[in-house]
């Protein structure tokens, strides 16, 4: 079983974080309003430019990996497009932006490009999303949005294989598959099991889990014909839009905030409970199968006096047992220790692919977390036996 | 200061309601309330028979939850009290495991709003927090953040 990459990149949190296309390269956003690229050096990874340009904290970062331009979405309601351009000084290469008219009077949350690049969309609090192609005779980025009938900020969107769906989560507790076809970009999509005739806006599909809770992450199978979504009442959902079919799955623990998926039948969430879980399924169901985060393993952090992981192993959680079940406040054996035993010490903001294998599953993943932690995962590392033995721990 | 009571939402025409927040109960009112009494009377039924699973999950079916609908929603929260109270502490991880996981979910709104009305009818806060706490060691954490979620209130 390999061990996961651990790189400690700041003191605060890794909002979101992109990679270019080898790999060598990641985008983040250390929730100030730059953007920063840093290089991996062997041993470990240094910034070499920083992207000024945002008023307001970088909310969502996306690297087209094949035109190599790099997307930054901010609360400062504005997108800008870099791209690498020779200085006319030096000649060496540097980013720079472009404008994106965005037209929304809120806070741009998220943004992603559409698998060909040559369009991206931007969810924003503005109750909508903002569908964006390149404009050549003016040389900036124009937008179309998607209104309605969005009811309240939008916190994820991703984009079908086919260039022309988009799927969206959204605060009004809805997760919902759009049109974002445009003509001018988009050749005539082949029919798909969300529908045939997809003019711009059209609604393919709106889900929502059965007890409700922001939508925060949607993601569409790699083939496109299955759509999962994570909302804050603790649950994913697989939904199979023939039926359609939806299987809920809810957890024991905290929401997830971010997912992603790593084949046809197999997920990876993560969020609030600071590790990355895989979901496993088909047509026929779907179910939990473990984590990646091997706590157990950890050796040297792992005692049996704190069985439980996440954040229910606090030393604030523990004191407050202590003072509950014994009548004192900071018990001799609580002394000192907040780790956690994830790896992640915090919420994980975000999982995304790192290394496709030849047959198109991807085979590790990246996170970054709000303990300004950017790790490296091997998605074939599940550990059935911490989840048992989290789930052992519940009942104490 | 009276504008921070201005109900600004009132002067906005997008406003999300309360009621669009969760799918609305199939059953009318009146429906409402006659199945609450029907549960209630076969919760009595079960329990004289001393079989608190049994009754728990009569008292945790289709609850009553939306608007317009108070006398059943108390109805329902004094037959689950009801439950609640008549079983040893000793017995309830065992109830609580054979439950599914939608009647925990649905148990744990009722313990949270039992423990907002203390006092009110036979509510115990110290049988409420010895449910919840085995609740919460069967369910997790994930199943408060659901009650805190779902629109559907009991």
């Amino acid at each position: 079983m390999s061990v996961p990459e651990v790189y400690s990149i700041a003191q605060t949190p890794v909002t979101c974080h992109a990679f270019n296309a080898n790999r060598s390269q990641v985008a983040l956003s250390l929730n100030d309003n730059k953007a920063y690229i840093y290089v991996n050096q062997g041993e470990g990874w240094a910034v070499t430019e920083t992207l000024a340009e945002h008023d307001k904290a970088i909310t969502s970062i996306d690297w087209a990996p094949a035109s190599n331009r790099i997307v930054t979405a901010s609360q400062d309601r504005n997108a800008y497009v870099w791209s690498q351009s020779p200085d006319p000084l030096t000649g060496a290469l540097v980013w720079k932006p472009t404008l994106v008219l965005l037209r929304i009077n809120r806070a741009a949350t998220f943004v992603r490009w559409s698998p060909n690049e040559d369009k991206f969309a931007v969810a924003s609090g503005a109750r909508a999303i903002a569908i964006c192609s390149f404009d050549p005779e003016n040389n900036w980025w124009v937008a179309k949005q998607l209104k309605k009938p969005i009811r309240s900020t939008v916190l994820s969107v991703d984009w079908h294989p086919n260039n022309v769906l988009l799927a969206a989560g959204s605060a009004d507790m809805k997760a919902r598959v759009f049109s974002a076809y445009i003509k001018d970009v988009d050749k005539r999509p082949t029919p798909t099991v969300w529908g045939e005739k997809l003019p711009f806006n059209t609604i393919c599909g709106e889900y929502a889990s059965p007890a409700g809770g922001w939508v925060h992450a949607v993601g569409f199978s790699p083939s496109g014909d299955v759509l999962a979504f994570a909302s804050h009442d603790s649950s994913i959902n697989i939904v199979y839009p023939g039926g359609p079919t939806i299987y809920n799955i809810r957890i024991s623990t905290l929401p997830y905030v971010t997912l992603t998926w790593t084949t046809e039948g197999s997920i990876v969430a993560a969020g609030h409970d600071c590790q990355p879980m895989v979901f496993s399924g088909s047509e026929a169901g779907w179910a939990l199968v473990g984590t990646l985060d091997d706590t157990t393993s950890g050796g040297t952090k792992f005692t049996a006096k704190t069985g439980t992981v996440g954040r229910l192993n606090s030393t604030a959680f523990n004191t407050f047992r202590n003072a509950d079940t014994r009548g004192h406040a900071g018990g001799g054996d609580v002394v000192g220790d907040t780790e956690l035993l994830t790896v992640h010490q915090n919420t994980i903001t975000s999982v995304r692919p790192y290394e496709v294998g030849r047959d198109g599953a991807v085979k590790r993943v990246s996170t970054s977390g709000v303990d300004g932690k950017l790790v490296i995962w091997d998605v074939a590392a599940v550990s059935v036996g911490g989840v048992a033995g989290r789930l052992g721990a519940m009942r104490i | 200061m009276s504008f921070r009571k201005i109900d600004v939402d009132a002067y906005d025409e997008d406003v999300l309601h309360e009621s669009e927040l969760y799918e609305p109960d199939p059953r009318d009112s009146a429906q409402v309330l006659s199945d609450t009494k029907q549960q209630q009377a076969a919760v009595r039924n079960s329990l004289n028979k001393g079989d608190i699973t049994g009754a728990l999950n009569i008292a945790l079916d289709s609850p009553p939850y939306g608007l317009g609908v108070e006398e059943a929603k108390n109805l329902a929260l004094q037959t689950v009290v009801s439950v609640l109270n008549s079983t040893k502490a000793t017995d309830i991880p065992n109830v609580l495991r054979s439950l599914a996981q939608n009647e925990q979910d649905t148990l744990m709104k009722y313990i949270y709003k039992g423990m907002g009305m203390p006092g009110w009818g036979d509510v115990s806060g110290s049988v409420l927090l010895g449910w919840h706490e085995k609740l919460t060691e069967v369910a997790g954490t994930g199943c408060i953040v659901r009650v805190m979620t779902d629109r559907r209130i009991v």
